[in-house]
């Protein structure tokens, strides 16, 4: 059951942010945002969401990449899943640099614009992994 | 046999390798009494071990020396560290083998006998083009490692306001006829059409900054009299001040003629102006100042809004650049206004500087050469 998660949208393009969080609350999501990364660490820190959806290209050209390691740093955050979503990098590598999750730790990458079928079916996937992995380690 | 001289602890710069004694202490003395830090080795072989060990920036080798010959060590220099400079000495007999050093990639080479200003005078050349040619590979890398980056802002910047646009018509287009899509539809087409204007105007600045790169604009020469154009650009944005209740004033004094492309002119007061009206406070005042000065026209800017952080000055005329405050409404614009403003007034041959003060407003001056009143140039 997944209905009712809390997502943490962090974007600086409000209009992106409002399409989607349309797209997320018709899904029976819960959606907090934030304009910049500090932002985003602050509410994820104070309000702790079940998902993040991050972008990486910010005020600063590399932005997410600084969030995504903080999101990993915090011991409460540590698992919750993040959702990186990029106009710019993708999956492919670029200039030679292929995204990997060790300077941009991320659970799923997603090209804006996003395809919004998939994202909400990445979504329930990783809810339920979640919580199935969360009930498993609380049996002794 | 290590004969290394000069003190202790600084780097040795050069490396001299030559089985006759009496040329590695010549070479010594020569080179040390200017200040060069020297060490001298009889063979190739333990040359080419203290080269690894002590990075010289410049090598002087024998090119005929028992054991490994001039030949080998250069090429195993060179497998050391491809940016060193070699010279190599040689006697009049072998020219010919000379010749064949410098193909294999030495720098120059120096007949025996050579005298103390001569080895000096190679020597430094060497040093000379040795810095030049680090200095264009770190420009090269330079260069090429900020296209790279270029290429991903400028489509990050362009890829932005489409996302948006898309973004909102997938999901008008998955609520379909639910009474939540009626009541956003409006609200979003409008949302639309602004991003749809944000990249047209990105694309039109985009633009005027290749031109002006690529020559295209700003090759017409004309006088144009600041005393003339300022007012009638100022009069444009009488509306958007009225709005905001900020003063527009021009303070041009006589005929302030500068020469360049009159479109260019308009656009780089123009792009002043806008940033001075947009980075207001409400009853504000917006002042263009024009005067003749020692030899160069001055143009000022003067606002009297939020003034810009000073760590923001430097990166102020980059492509792309935004000054971001926290907590602050964003204003719109593309971050080409002002480099546009920087490539017009170099075009022109002159300078735009900025000076400002944080909470109470900046001042933006470009300054040009006076060429006179002389009649237009072709």
């Amino acid at each position: 059951m997944t209905v009712g998660a809390r997502i943490l949208i962090i974007d600086d393009d409000d209009d992106f942010a409002q399409a989607v969080t349309t797209l997320l609350k018709r899904d029976g999501h819960t959606v907090l945002t934030a304009r910049n990364g500090r932002e985003g660490v602050l509410r994820a820190r104070r309000d702790g969401p079940d998902l993040i959806l991050l972008d990486v290209m910010m005020d600063e050209r590399t932005e997410g990449f600084f969030v995504a390691q903080e999101l990993r740093r915090a011991p409460e955050l540590a698992r919750v899943p993040i959702f990186v979503v990029s106009a710019v990098y993708s999956e492919q590598p670029e200039f030679q640099i292929a995204p990997d999750r060790g300077w941009l730790p991320h659970d799923a990458f997603f090209r804006k614009p996003v395809d919004g079928d998939a994202l909400l079916a990445a979504i329930r996937g990783a809810l339920v992994t979640r919580s199935d992995t969360a009930t498993r380690g609380a049996t002794p | 046999m290590v004969e290394g001289s000069g003190e202790a602890g600084e780097a040795v710069r050069i490396v001299v390798i030559d089985d006759d004694f009496a040329i590695r202490l010549a070479c010594e003395q020569a080179l040390t009494k200017v200040g060069y830090r020297v060490a001298a080795y009889a063979d190739g072989a333990h040359g080419l071990d203290a080269v690894g060990e002590l990075k010289p920036g410049l090598v002087v080798v024998d090119l005929k020396m028992p054991g490994l010959s001039g030949l080998d060590v250069i090429s195993r220099l060179h497998a050391i560290d491809p940016s060193i400079t070699i010279v190599v000495i040689t006697g009049y007999a072998t020219i010919s083998t000379a010749v064949e050093a410098m193909k294999a990639g030495a720098y120059d080479f120096l007949p025996k006998p050579f005298s103390p200003d001569e080895l000096r005078l190679i020597v430094r050349r060497g040093f000379e083009r040795r810095e030049l040619q680090l200095t264009s590979q770190q420009c090269e890398l330079e260069r090429e490692l900020q296209r790279r980056r270029f290429v991903t802002f400028v489509s990050h910047q362009l890829k932005t306001p489409l996302v948006a646009v898309h973004q909102y018509l997938d999901v008008l287009r998955q609520l379909g006829d639910d009474p939540e899509a009626t009541a956003k539809r409006q609200d979003w087409l409008a949302r639309c059409l602004v991003r749809t204007d944000e990249l047209r105007r990105l694309i039109d600045d985009w633009l005027t900054l290749a031109q002006i790169e690529g020559g295209l604009l700003g090759r017409q020469r004309a006088r144009v009299d600041l005393a003339q154009v300022v007012p009638g650009i100022l009069h444009s944005y009488d509306a958007l001040a009225e709005r905001d209740g900020i003063t527009l004033r021009a303070e041009v004094a006589g005929p302030c003629p500068v020469h360049g492309d009159p479109t260019c002119v308009g656009v780089l007061i123009d792009n002043l102006v806008a940033n001075a009206v947009k980075y207001n406070r409400s009853g504000g005042c917006v002042t263009v100042r024009g005067r003749r000065v020692g030899g160069e026209v001055i143009l000022e800017v003067a606002d009297t809004g939020v003034g810009i952080p000073a760590d923001a000055i430097p990166f102020l005329f980059d492509d792309f650049y935004r000054v971001r405050r926290v907590g602050a409404p964003k204003v719109e614009g593309t971050g080409l206004g002002l480099p546009i403003c920087r490539r017009i007034a170099s075009e022109m041959g002159g300078v735009i500087e900025v000076e400002s003060q944080d909470g109470t407003g900046s001042t933006f001056r470009v300054r040009l050469p006076d060429r006179g009143d002389t009649p237009d140039l072709p």
